[in-house]
This record gives C-alpha cells, structure tokens and sequence, in this order.
C-alpha cells in the first residue's frame, strides 16, 4: 500500500518515494538489524525528532494521571488522593457540558463541510484562470485575511453587522429587503453560521493555497489529450482536475476529522456575548472557566482526556473508512 | 567518521537541552544577590520579577522618573508582567507549573496560591524587617490575616489606602452636562428624574453632529456587566457594594443579590427604557471598544458605569476643542429606585484589607528579607511622596511648606494622562505599595497623596466647574450621601475578601454568574409582559440546591472574617 506524506501526493514528484520504495523491497527479507546499519545515517537524523515527538507528546500524557486524583498543585506525585472516575462522572453529568459539546461539534461539522468545499471550488475555479497575473493578485488578496489576527477578524465583523452604521445591516435596509435594522449578533441560533462565514473568509484563501499546488502538478498532457477528445472546461475540470487532487483532498479530510473536537475558542470567545451563550459555549472554553480559571486541574484533564479519546476515535473510523472505500489512507 | 558525526550530534544535543531547560528554568536571572545575609541590607543591584493580575497598558519598565529613582534609593529594579485584559487564568497556570514571580498581585486568586503553599507568610518579616508598613498597619493588622483558621499575612492590602477618604464620586448615574444645561440643571435623584432628563432632551435633539443620539447605553461586555449593568441594581437600591451578594448585617447571612425584590423593580425598569426605545439596542451585544467609541461621539446622553471604566473615551472629549463636545462628559449623581432610598456608595466599610501584594516562596530567606525592605521603603513618607508626587522640582514644588503641583503640569496631568503617566511613573507604583489613602497628612501636613479637595476642583474641567456651580457643589461627591447617614459594615467590602476555593463554592458561583449574565439582558430585552416570568424563572434557576449551598458557604466566610476582625455586634 502506497503511504502518502500529508500534503504531498504522488503524482507531483514520482520519482523519489518509488525509488525508496524500491529500496525497502530489496532489504525486506534481511534481518532488521541489517537494514539498521545500512540506513543507520537514516536513523541517526530521525532521533532528534523521536525525541522531540516523546518529549512533547508523550510525556505530556503523564498529565493524564490527574484526571483521577484530586489533583493538588505543589504535592508530590505519591501524596495526591486518588479518585478514579470521579471527574468524569461529574463531568457527563453536567447540562453544560453536552450544551458545549453540542456547540463545538456543530461549529466543527459546518466549518468542515463549508470550509472544506469552498477551498476546492476556489482552487478549480482560480485554475481556470487564464491571466497569470490576474489570478496571482486574486489568489494573494483572498488569502491576506489569514493573517489578521482573529480579534481584528472578530471586531471587522461584529461592526460590518452592527445595527447602527453596520454595513450589512444598511445595504439590507436600503436594498427594502428589510424593514427594521437586524441585531445578527444578539441571535443565538444565527451564531454557528456567523462564526462558520467569519471563518470561511478568514481561511479560504489559505486553505486554496495546498490544492492549488497539488493542481500544478497534474500532467499537462491529461488535459490536451481531454481537450483532443473534445471534453469542455467543465468536463476537464471533473474528470482531470478534480480526480487529480483527489489523494490530497482525502488526506486533507482525514487530518481535518482529527481536529474536530479541537475548534479552539478565540472566535467563539470573541464573537460570543452574553445573550448568545447557549450557542457560543464551546468545550475548550467549557474547560477553560470550568477547570483552569477554578483551578480543578483535575477536571479540565478529564475534559481535554475526553476530547483526545474522541478525536482518535474519529480519526481512526474515518481512516478506515477511507481505506476500504478509496484505498487511501494516512495511516 | 566519528569525529564527523558528533560534530553534528554536539549542536543537535545541546539545542535539546538548551529548549529543555528553557521551558523549566524561569527567572533565574533574578537570583543575582543571594549571597549571604549581608545581600538583604544592601542596596545592592537586584531585580525581583512581579506578576500583576491588572492590565497596565502604561508601565514602563521603571524607565520612567519615579522608576528610575526606585531603583537609586533602593537597587531593585522590578520586571513586571501585566495581564493581559484581567487575566484569571495566569495565576492558575502559575500553580500548574509550580512557578511564580518573585512578587505578585494576584487579586482574587489569593486563596489558590495560598493552597499550592507558594505565598510567604508575612507576620515575622513585617515584625522585624518593616518599620514602615508595621506603623502603616497597626490598627488593621487583624484585618491582613488570612482566615480564621489560617492567621498568617500572605497580602499586603495595596489596592486601598489606609485612611483612604474618597473626595470625589466616579460612579453613580452618568449623565451629559450638555443636557444638564438645556434642560436647566435639574434635580437628578430618582430613577423617574434621571429618565425624564433623559427623555425631555431626547425629544429636542434626536440626532448629535448629524448622528442618531443613543439616550441610554451600558457596557455590558463580559465581567464588564456587572460593573455597568448589575452592580448598579444594588446601588441603585440603597445597598453598599458586596460584590454579587447582599449580605444581611445583622446575621451576616448571604445571599445573591438578585433575589430582593427591589432589584426586580431596577431591572423593570431598564426593561422600559428598552421597551420605549430609549436603551442602546446594542447595549448587550456592543464590545467594550464600540461603547467606548459611542462615548467619545458625544453621542450618548446617559450611561450607568465606575468612571475608571470609560475614562478613556471621556478624555477624548475633554481634549475636543469643540467647547459643546467638551460639555458632552459626564456629571455623576446618586440615583435611586424612590426617595427613600440612599446610594451608599460612600458607606464607610473601614479599612477593607483585601488585593494587594505578597511575597512568594521563588525568593529564599535573604531575598524575602531584602524583597519586604524594599516594599517597607515605598511604604515610607519618601516612598509614598515619591508614588504620589514625583520628583521634587520636577513634578512639583515646595512652596511655604506645602507641595504645589504647577499649573502646566496639572494641565498635562488632566489633558494627557496616558503619557503623563508612561513619563513620570506618577501612580505607577502605588498599586503595589503599602500607602495611605486619599486625605491622610504626613509631618509636614502636607497631604500623602495628590488627590485631595483642592486639588481635584483643580483638575475639574471648566464645563465640570460649572455645572457644579449650578447644583451648589464642588466636587460630585457632594451630591451624595455622607458617610455619617450610612452605618458601617463588620466585613468591610465583601468583594474583598478571599473567596472560598472548595469546588462547591466556585462551580455553583460560576454557575450562578452563568445563568445571571443569560437571563438579566433576555429579561431586560424582552416585551414588558414577559419581563416577569423572565426574571422568576432565573431567580428560580438560582434557588437550586447547588447554589443555595454556596451562599451558605460564603455566610459562613463572612462571620469567620467578622470574627477574626473582632467587629462584631
């Protein structure tokens, strides 16, 4: 089975993973020892970053112990009280929590699906583009916004939507599609798509950026045999380029279900007010005022413990979903 | 070979532990003066690191005048760290890595910090090495101690004054003097006096500078809420500050104060104001910014706020050289529900103890000695002069004995506050000092601090002075009630005190702060014929048996500490 690295794909250099594939075939039935000293300048630049992977990534896991102790700062490990689930209990029987999580995978689930589509239709559409020029400048502008910092982002929008001088708000009025100026940031149930938008315009640009690259890569002799065989644009675009990014597309999917449960918080947190709470909680937010800021260390891990179980259990399910249907996969 | 090979590993290796001990190592930097007993009398070159859980959007790193003569008199040079915005979850993160600052000013968060077992216990130290801050203390020193059950000093109260008198109100209702002057200064007492200002000029002068006026607009932004929208319900009812509590004073039982039917009749009344129009349709969406800019249009006419809390925007005012936007800043008056009522925002509590400024267990013996030496120095006469004055010369003068503060300082003091303080670090320190309050004379009679009534007329605008004219007064805080028609209290301010740190205190506060910042602006927002069912149904949420036994927690923190202070009944 082909292993793709994230980002890459195969079709853009074929040259160097197939000879190392090569590689690895004729050392396979030698002893692993063998392989070792043959590659043991292979090894050695990996150790740094097996070392930089345990130390940040696994050790940190040693935190988990917490979740089910009262964990007390400043004592020794053996001195804490253990619990076992308690947190856990008192975590799942908390309204707030489902409310957060509610939230969070709503905002996550509409971000995936409108930010992960829209990128890719940007992409074909800007490749499509004959004017080198032209699609340079549209490609840099609409990627500009992702580097405004999301309190910029969050102050653009709440005043692009306010009711007094909010750009929105007039052009509806003065259009007569309305009547009465909208309070957009004072409905609840308006503030998943709210936050979904900001985010498409903050993002889409960026997010073009990886399938852009991919599409260069796709042989240009595909699309004059297509065109020889009288395929329109349209039909270039649905059977070359889209089936061209198509390892990249799945490879992208699958690295965003693993980031489902972590959507962070800032632009909930600065978007949110006070009327819109019950859609606006978000879990890291949940864990941050529920556990860091009361200082329950113990149980802001049980959150973050609960939120890791589920983001690999996505991760996993959907890889292997991938694999048998498509034959692609990460892992 | 091998000698190629780890001339590679070598630099590999080393930037690992390098990264490594850069995330555990800290403010090792500041350990330069541990050596021996004689680094804690010298004046030595020493720099302690401090955390303050205050934004200071101001500071200097000590490069300013008073800075600068700190450092001279004492050797200290301090590297502080602001949080960001009043940031509470710094102090939790501290205690989670077991690292602190050498000084800090934790607000709230005292109770933590003193559960982690990373504040030093004061007593001994102030006994011996802190002349200054012993004499400062002697008749509150009961009002420092922690806890009935844990007596030791972890805070030196530095956010209020010993003595401190207030001479000027910054909080109460806020309304424009502009339309104090068409409407002919009016009396502003009640709620229906305040409103009908409101309305009658409202009515004149629907639009300022070609805007739509806002008549009414609060901030309600975050922890912003309270100050601008909840708070003013118990002010408005005749309650001194307790934070979110109404706390009974003669069985000292607590209880959030929203229940008291009062505060209904407040919050009805704001659901009016929204139900004619008159309140800010943004009030409860708009971020702190977008109130603030509002304010310096001109264009609100009323607000209900603490003056620390749109100062900023008022300035922008006072520095306009339109003399009508100079006339758009605010009067401030003691606004009530009837009659009947008092404002008792000039209660006096005593001296309330509470925020301040401890020593943590990053400094050893030597360095706690010499870290209290130098918070004893800006306890001293010089320390709080310096603090509060400047440098003589320079930021004032001595006339005749008596400190004069010259006119085109004052000038830049009142017209550009920001800069003023960045240059001359006037202010900068007392928040983390030991000092007297506002009105207490040092041995030369002259006052410790620049605020006393002479000299806030001084800083009044002329549109200020003139409206003051027309009310009789001369400054604002004598529109509101004396200290002597109020009482006291036996627990000082209870939003000073260490709040409990057991989980079912915080989880159900947290819960209750959740449920009051939802239902307060849907109740105040909604028709007027749902206002009642809004409002029951919260007060319904906060009788639930989680947060009923959180008050119960706190009645019992309020007797210890009436207790332990020995001001009992």
């Amino acid at each position: 089975m082909e292993t793709l690295t994230p980002g890459g794909n195969s079709n853009k250099s074929p040259g160097a993973p197939a000879a190392e594939a090569e590689v690895g075939k004729r050392f396979k039935k030698q002893s692993f020892w063998r392989t070792a000293l043959q590659q043991k300048y292979l090894y050695l630049m990996s150790v740094p970053f097996i070392i930089w992977a345990f130390v940040f990534s696994y050790l940190p896991l040693w935190g988990w112990t917490m979740a089910f102790q009262d964990f007390k700062p400043a004592k020794p490990f053996l001195d804490q009280k253990w619990v076992g689930f308690k947190h856990f209990v008192e975590l799942f029987s908390d309204d707030r929590f489902y409310l957060a999580l509610r939230n969070t995978l709503a905002m996550s689930v509409l971000s995936l699906v409108v930010g992960f589509i829209i990128p890719i239709i940007f992409a074909v559409l800007l490749n499509e583009l004959r004017g080198i020029m032209f699609k340079r400048f549209v490609q840099t502008v609409s990627y500009l916004p992702h580097f405004v910092s999301w309190v910029v982002v969050a102050g653009i929008v709440t005043k692009m939507l306010s009711t007094q001088g909010g750009a929105i708000n007039d052009l509806l009025v003065g259009l007569h599609i309305i009547n009465e100026p909208i309070q957009f940031m004072a409905k609840g149930n308006w503030f998943w798509y709210i936050v979904t938008a900001a985010d498409v315009w903050k993002e889409m640009g960026w997010n073009t950026i990886i399938y852009l690259a991919a599409i260069t890569g796709i042989d240009q002799e595909q699309y004059e045999a297509a065109r020889v065989d009288g395929a329109n644009r349209y039909r270039q675009m649905w059977h070359i380029t889209l089936p061209g990014i198509r390892t990249t597309i799945s490879v992208l999917f699958i690295m965003a279900i693993g980031h489902l449960m972590q959507i962070g918080f800032e632009k909930q947190f600065l978007l949110g007010n006070n009327l819109v709470l019950e859609y606006s909680q978000v879990l890291e937010l949940y864990a941050l005022q529920y556990g860091l800021q009361m200082g329950r260390f113990s149980y802001g891990t049980a959150i973050s413990i609960f939120n890791s179980v589920v983001s690999v259990i996505l991760l996993f399910t959907v890889n292997g979903i991938f694999k048998r249907v498509s034959k692609e996969s990460i892992m | 070979m091998v000698s190629k090979k780890a001339k590679w590993i070598a630099p590999v290796a080393l930037a690992s532990v390098v990264g490594l001990t850069a995330c555990g190592g800290g403010t090792s930097d500041s350990k330069g003066a541990s050596d021996g007993a004689a680094a804690a009398d010298s004046t030595a070159p020493v720099t302690f690191s401090l955390f303050s859980a205050d934004a200071n959007p101001n500071w200097n790193n000590m490069q300013d005048d008073v800075g600068k003569a700190i450092t001279e008199k004492t050797g200290v040079t301090l590297k502080a760290e602001y949080a960001v915005g009043g940031d509470t979850q710094k102090v939790s993160l501290m205690i989670a890595s077991g690292e602190y600052p050498d000084l800090i000013m934790p607000k709230g968060d005292t109770s933590k910090l003193v559960e982690a077992g990373a504040l030093v216990d004061l007593t001994d130290l102030i006994d011996k090495y802190a002349p200054n801050i012993k004499a400062l203390y002697a008749n509150d020193m009961n009002r420092l101690k922690y806890s009935k059950d844990d007596q030791s000093i972890y805070i030196l109260p530095t956010y209020t004054g010993v003595g401190q008198t207030s001479f000027d109100a910054g909080g109460g209702f806020e309304l424009q003097l502009e339309v104090l002057k068409e409407l002919g200064y009016p009396e502003i007492r009640t709620l229906d006096d305040y409103e009908k200002a409101i309305k009658d000029y409202y009515a004149k002068n629907p639009t300022i500078n070609g805007q739509p006026t806002i008549p009414l607009s609060l901030n309600a932004d975050d922890w912003h809420i309270m100050i601008g929208v909840t708070n003013p319900a118990f002010l408005a009812t005749g309650l001194p500050d307790n934070g979110e509590f109404y706390i009974n004073p003669e069985t000292y039982d607590a209880m959030l104060h929203y229940k008291r039917p009062e505060e209904k009749e407040y919050f009805r009344w704001l659901n009016k104001m929204n139900s004619e129009g008159l309140l800010d349709k943004e009030t409860f969406t708009q971020k702190r910014d977008q109130y603030l800019a509002k304010i310096s249009s001109g264009r609100v006419l009323g607000t209900i706020n603490q003056e620390w809390d749109y100062s900023e925007a008022e300035n922008t005012l006072k520095g306009s050289s339109d003399p009508t936007m100079q006339n758009r800043i605010y009067g401030h008056f003691p606004v009530t529900l009837n009659k009947e009522m008092k404002d008792h925002s000039f209660m006096d509590v005593g001296f309330p103890g509470g925020y301040g400024i401890g020593i943590t267990t990053n400094l050893d013996e030597n360095q706690r000695i010499r870290a209290i030496k130098f918070l004893d120095w800006l306890a001293s006469d010089e320390g709080q002069v310096l603090n509060n004055w400047g440098i003589e010369g320079k930021q004032y003068n001595v006339e005749n004995g008596k400190r004069v503060i010259p006119q085109e300082i004052q000038d830049r003091k009142t017209n550009d506050s920001a800069a003023f303080t960045k240059e001359t670090g006037i202010g900068q320190y007392t928040l983390m000092s030991p000092h007297y309050g506002d009105g207490v004379k040092d041995k030369t009679d002259n006052y410790y601090t620049a605020n006393f009534p002479e000299q806030i007329q001084n800083a009044y605008t002329q549109p200020e002075k003139d409206a003051l004219k027309k009310y009789n007064a001369t400054t604002w805080k004598d529109l509101f009630p004396k200290a002597e028609e109020l009482g006291t209290s036996a627990w000082g301010a209870a939003y000073n005190l260490p709040a409990p740190s057991d989980p079912s205190y915080t989880v159900a506060f947290q819960k209750s702060q959740d449920i009051v910042r939802k239902r307060i602006p849907e109740a105040i927002l909604a028709t007027p014929d749902k206002f009642d069912a809004i409002y029951d149904g919260m007060i319904e949420e906060l009788n639930s048996a989680d947060i009923v036994e959180m008050e119960k927690i706190f009645s019992q923190q309020i007797k210890n500490t009436v207790e332990l202070w020995g001001t009992g009944k």
